[in-house]
Formats: structure tokens, C-alpha cells, sequence
């Protein structure tokens, strides 16, 4: 292997199969050997089949580069994540990891809350790979990077979720590794924090760290990124500048399946084939001006009745904020029952959100417990305004009304 | 904002000096008889952090703290002195019946939750399995050298109770670790099998607890092995524990009537248990992520 890649993947492939997915005790093999039995075959094919979460993956990565791997939930981008860390087996291919690997799959992997912060420094430190002379002698470091320096003797247990993850993170930031995995963990913490583990990763990046990083977050994506590498049902369909690969996936994903829905019915009871996002005029644009309406066109097609639906259209800030939500049935829009296609209008009254790239995203409710039966990232939009952003004004602007009383001592 | 190993900031021309780093290879699958004990070896300082976890929370928030190391096994033999000692009156020889059932019970109780942590700590710390990279046969060997401590604390109250009925070690004394090593290694190979079978099936966990303690009726802790009968006696010493617990008895007590035989066997039977519980077990390590 060239010494200047830093890591190749060679028709790698990563076959699961479902029925594993379940946690499987000797009850339900048994169970399942008896309704064979009788002729009924436990579950359908779909839970016991395999499926190749990732397949023939080819790509080389330059020493120093970074790159992000992009995809729908489901795509194989932490199966590939796995795979490069040797957490799981690959099922056929080869892969080389040339140097000190790092990867960060989740913050604080087995921090223990009985134990001290300290402790846990320690604890965490090893879990990722570092020997405990290394630990002692960035110790300092750490706890100064993690700014809970008065609590570092305290029982994680009474730490808050914040403080956990500045603890955990700092440790992580510390590896000093010359490949690092990354997988979603930017998107932890606050705002302030969460902008100091992204100047951190510029400095490994400064000093010649090659970074492969899973992120929804597009926003960090592009910031850290000159190249993408796109996953589509275990496969790589795109492999190269960022712009590009994220203008395909954000077309793809357009309508797609939002990562937080879980379906629970085998056919989709509702589905959309078109969104538009238009200005009060009518006229589709993806720009708006801050204090603009805005016009949501949806077209559905429901494959069943549903009853009492409640149309929901949400505005998802770039940095995974959820501003705001608009709802048909709070609304007072109250629907009976629907069938077959129709479509919808919203006229939003005047944004008031402060300038941002944002995603409005779809879900529909049915029932009178508002059961959750469609989630999908609908169609991206920006608002513009050279004042208010989220550093000074938060999620939105409106104007208020002020009285000014000054006395004089 | 704090700048971490600055001595490492100095950019790209750093990192070009290492181009003859460590490439490591992922494949599918190795033979099976790789053991890849050097990759377990650069793990270490892992196995030291794990087990020093384990010490460091057992006793936490207990009020008495490491007291209870010590107060379990006493109780536990102050009652089976009682019935067995008093009431039953089993013969334990020359030997005081509680000194004959605290030296036993003592390896016992180490054997035991040896066995029982080096079985299920890979399900209890799934999620290390899950998202950490390791050599997982760090996990079991964790779980057999952590309990130490308890062995070890209560090894101070065997002596305690040997100075109160004036019993010296003899010259044997120094045999003694040989056979905690013996408990403690059969442990570790029942632990291998174990194991990987509780990470797929999680009935093993519901089983341990029955088979240790079905187990220790099959062991002589509480009765010497004089009596058991002549002609069971062969298979009673396929019980690997039948000749550490005589073994470890004869050593520090003295005690006679000790089956040498029996180590021999039971010695035996660990070393092949241990060696195909390796090779079952790097075997299986391969799945655990997928199947935890």
C-alpha cells in the first residue's frame, strides 16, 4: 500500500441477517422450530433473510484527508464506520488502516457512574486505546478542555448530561490518533461546545489527521469536508466533492424517510409524491426573506382510510434545531376520515425565523391518541437577514414593544 | 480554547515522518487456531483499567466497604460450623471443622464469582462490545483476576482464625497459589465456553447461578472427600475443583488424606478446558458485535 493513503477499502461487503437482530434465547428457537413444525414459518421473509448493509465498497483515502460519508438511516455508513474500526468482521473484501487509528462511535463509551470523573478519565481513556502514562500526562489538559474542573472528584452519577459529555469529549479530543472514525458525536452539547469540538477538529485536520465522519449534520459536513462519499442501501453512488454530493443526496432525500420515524406497518398508509415551497405570490423559491409567508404545496396518497389525520409541517434548522411545527388539527382543521390522493395547502403567517439554511419536514398523525404514521424530510429552504442569526437572536426574531424610563439619581 | 499536545501541532510535516506506521489489515475471517496473542498483549493496559473498574465499584457507597469481603464467608461459615460442625458432626480429621470449611469455602466463593463474571461481562458491558474495538478476551480475564481482592482479604481472616486455634502452615504453604492459579484458570475456561454462548443465548445467565451452586455440592467444601464413596470416587475427580480445593487445603492446613490423583486429573482437565476454550472463543469474539 502506497504510504500516502492512509486508508483503503477493497470490496468490502457486510452481510447481517435479520432474524439476529432480535435477542434470541433458546425459548424462541425452540418456539420457532415448533411452528415450523406445523407448517407456518416463524416471522416473514423479511425478518429472517440477509442483507448486505454494505456492499463492494472501493475507496482510498490520502493521508490528511477528510472526508464524510453521507446516506439515509439504514445506508451502511456506520456498518462501514464498524468495519474500519474492527468492531465487526466484514463479511467478504479487504481493508488496510495505515497508523494510530482513533474512532469515536458514540461519547463516552463505558464511563461508569458510580465512578468519579477522574476515575472515568482513566476508565475512557483506556477504553479508546491510550495507555495510562499518555493519560497522566494529558490529565490536565483534559480537565481544562472539559471546564468541570471543580467536579472532576464527583460520582459521575450527579453529573448533568452536559457536563458528561464535556467530560467524555475532552478525553476523546485527546487521543492524538492519525486516522480518526467520527460517527454523529459533534452533534452533542451545547452550541458554545459544540463550535469548540468543531475548531478542534480543524486543528487535527491542521495537523495532518485523516478524518472519515458520519454526520446528518450538513451543516458540519460541508465545514470539515472537501469530499463526500455517499452511501444508498449499502453502496456507494457517489464518491467525490462535497457541493455536489450533497446537492444528489439532498435531492435524493427529498421526500425520503426522516432518520427519527420508525415505521410500524409494512406498506406505507400515506405517502407524498410532490412538495413545493412558494412565496404568498405563488411563484416556488427556496430563498426567503425574513418576516416572508411562506406557501407549502404537498400532494398525498393514502393506501388505506385514515382516520382524523393531522397534517403537520415542521421547519428543521441546519444544525438539527426543531424551530417549529404547524398543525392542521391544532389548527382547527378538523379532517374525518381520508382517502385515496388530495392535496394540501399551508400559508404560514410571516416567518419570523433568523436567517438559516432549513428543512421543512412532513409528518401526518392518525387517531385520537395522534399515533405517528408518516415522518419524511420534505424540501430545504434558506432565510436571509444580515442581523438576526442564531448566535445573538436564537430561533426567531419578533418585534416587541419597549417603554424607556430613565431617572436621573 | 485549550490546545492539547501542542508538541504534535506542528502540522502535516509530523505526521509524513510516521509513513512507516503500523498498517493494520481487516479481513473477513482467521484461521482457527489464530490466536493473535500479540494483539492481546498491546491490550493490556485495558485488562489493568477493566479490572481496577471492577475493584473500585464493588464497594462503592457500601458503608462498610471492603468489610464485606470479609463478613460474608464468615457468616457463611459460622452457620455451616453450626449444622455441620456441632449438629451433623462430619468428620474433618485432625483439622477444627471451621478452619477445614473456611479454606475451601474461601477458594470456593473466589472460584465462583470468578466463573460468574468472566461468563456475563460480556453481556453487562455490551455496549463496549458494540462500539469500543478490543480484544474481548480481555473481558473474561478481567473478570477472573478482579475477585482476587476479595480472595485475598479473606485469606487475612484464614490466618486470623489459624493463629486462634494455633495452627502453623507448614513449608506446603508456598504450593497454595499453585492451586488458586488452578481455580482461578478453571474459571477463565469455563468462563471462554460460557461466554460467547451467553452473548448469543442469554438462558446461560439464568443458568449460572444453578450450576454453581450444584457445583459446589459436587466439590468438597463442606464435606472431605473420605466420604465419598470408593466406588464413585473416579468420577467425583473429573470435577476439576475436587483437587484444588484438596489441594489448596492440604497446603495451608496441612490437612491430610489429600487425593494427589485427583489434582493430577483435575489439573489436566483445566489445561485442555482452557485450550479449547480459547480457540471456542476467538472463534465466536468475531459475532459478538453482531449478535449482543
Amino acid at each position: 500500500m502506497n504510504s500516502n493513503i492512509a486508508i483503503k477499502v477493497g470490496g468490502v461487503g457486510k452481510l447481517y441477517y435479520r432474524g439476529r437482530a432480535r435477542h434470541d434465547s433458546l425459548r424462541d428457537k425452540i418456539e420457532d422450530a415448533i411452528t415450523g413444525l406445523f407448517g407456518r414459518k416463524a416471522g416473514n421473509d423479511k425478518e429472517t433473510g440477509s442483507f448486505w448493509a454494505l456492499k463492494n465498497a472501493n475507496f482510498e483515502i490520502a493521508r490528511g484527508e477528510n472526508v464524510g460519508i453521507i446516506g439515509l438511516n439504514g445506508a451502511g455508513k456506520s456498518t462501514l464506520l464498524k468495519v474500519l474500526s474492527r468492531i465487526v468482521t466484514p463479511t467478504e473484501g479487504r481493508a488496510y488502516v495505515r497508523g494510530r487509528l482513533g474512532a469515536l462511535l458514540e461519547v463516552g463509551t463505558g464511563f461508569h457512574h458510580e465512578l468519579t470523573g477522574r476515575e472515568n478519565v482513566y476508565l475512557y481513556g483506556s477504553v479508546l486505546g491510550m495507555s495510562r502514562r499518555e493519560i497522566a500526562s494529558k490529565f490536565n489538559a483534559i480537565v481544562e478542555f472539559s471546564e468541570i474542573a471543580d467536579f472532576i472528584d464527583t460520582p459521575v452519577k450527579r453529573y448533568s448530561s452536559g457536563m458528561y459529555v464535556r467530560l467524555a469529549f475532552a478525553v476523546a479530543a485527546h487521543l492524538d490518533p492519525e486516522v480518526l472514525l467520527l460517527d454523529e458525536v459533534l452533534a452533542v452539547g451545547d452550541f458554545t461546545f459544540q463550535r469548540k469540538c468543531i475548531e478542534f477538529s480543524r486543528q487535527l485536520q491542521q495537523r495532518g489527521v485523516t478524518i472519515l465522519f458520519v454526520s446528518h449534520n450538513m451543516f458540519s459536513i460541508k465545514a470539515m469536508c472537501r469530499r463526500v462519499i455517499y452511501l444508498k442501501r449499502g453502496q456507494i453512488v457517489f464518491d467525490g466533492p462535497t457541493e455536489e454530493g450533497l446537492t444528489l443526496f439532498e435531492g435524493d432525500s427529498r421526500l425520503s424517510t426522516a432518520p427519527w420515524f420508525h415505521a410500524e406497518e409494512k406498506v406505507p398508509p400515506i405517502e407524498f409524491d410532490y412538495i413545493s415551497l412558494c412565496a404568498g405570490s405563488g411563484e416556488e423559491k427556496t430563498i426567503f426573506a425574513h418576516g416572508e409567508s411562506m406557501v407549502v404545496r404537498l400532494r398525498y396518497r393514502a393506501s388505506r382510510p385514515i382516520r382524523l389525520p393531522d397534517f403537520r409541517v415542521g421547519f428543521d434548522r441546519i444544525d438539527g434545531m426543531h424551530c417549529c411545527t404547524y398543525s392542521s388539527a391544532s389548527d382547527g382543521i378538523g379532517l374525518g376520515e381520508i382517502s385515496g390522493q388530495g392535496e394540501i395547502e399551508l400559508r404560514t403567517p410571516p416567518l419570523k425565523l433568523v436567517a438559516d439554511q432549513y428543512t421543512a419536514t412532513i409528518c401526518v398523525c392518525e387517531g385520537i391518541d395522534g399515533r405517528l404514521i408518516c415522518g419524511l424530510h420534505g424540501e430545504t429552504f434558506h432565510v436571509g437577514h444580515d442581523k438576526f442569526n442564531k448566535d445573538g437572536f436564537g430561533v426567531f426574531n419578533e418585534r416587541g414593544e419597549w417603554s424607556f424610563t430613565p431617572r436621573s439619581p | 480554547m485549550a490546545q492539547p499536545d501542542a508538541e504534535k501541532a506542528q502540522g502535516g510535516g509530523a505526521s509524513h515522518s510516521k509513513a512507516c506506521s503500523r498498517v493494520t489489515e481487516i479481513r473477513p475471517s482467521a484461521g482457527l487456531f489464530d490466536l493473535d496473542l500479540a494483539e492481546f498483549w498491546r491490550f493490556r493496559e485495558l485488562l489493568v483499567t477493566l479490572t481496577v473498574r471492577d475493584i473500585q465499584i464493588l464497594y462503592k457507597q457500601a458503608a462498610l466497604g471492603a468489610a464485606w469481603a470479609v463478613i460474608q464467608p464468615i457468616f457463611a461459615v459460622a452457620i455451616l460450623s453450626v449444622v455441620f460442625g456441632r449438629v451433623v458432626k462430619l468428620s474433618s480429621g485432625t483439622t477444627p471443622y471451621p478452619l477445614f470449611a473456611f479454606a475451601a469455602m474461601l477458594l470456593w466463593t473466589y472460584f465462583a464469582e470468578a466463573l460468574r463474571r468472566s461468563a456475563t461481562m460480556m453481556v453487562n458491558d455490551a455496549e463496549l462490545i458494540r462500539k469500543v474495538y478490543f480484544p474481548r478476551l480481555v473481558m473474561p480475564i478481567a473478570g477472573v483476576i478482579a475477585p482476587l481482592l476479595d480472595f485475598v482479604l479473606g485469606l487475612v481472616v484464614l490466618i486470623i482464625l489459624m493463629a486462634w486455634y494455633s495452627i502453623a502452615p507448614g513449608w506446603r504453604i508456598i504450593l497454595a497459589p499453585a492451586f488458586v492459579l488452578m481455580a482461578g484458570l478453571l474459571a477463565l475456561s469455563v468462563g471462554l465456553w460460557l461466554g460467547p454462548i451467553n452473548v448469543r443465548f442469554r438462558d446461560i445467565k439464568h443458568t449460572l447461578p444453578f450450576l454453581i451452586q450444584v457445583w459446589m455440592f459436587a466439590s468438597p467444601v463442606i464435606y472431605p472427600l473420605s466420604l465419598v464413596p470408593d466406588n464413585l470416587k473416579w468420577i467425583y475427580s473429573l470435577n476439576p475443583m475436587v483437587g484444588a480445593i484438596e489441594g489448596f487445603r492440604w497446603a495451608v492446613l496441612g490437612f491430610e488424606g489429600v487425593s494427589f490423583l485427583a489434582i493430577l486429573i483435575g489439573a489436566a482437565l483445566t489445561a485442555a478446558l482452557l485450550c479449547g476454550g480459547l480457540v471456542f472463543f476467538r472463534r465466536m469474539e468475531r459475532t459478538f458485535a453482531d449478535t449482543i
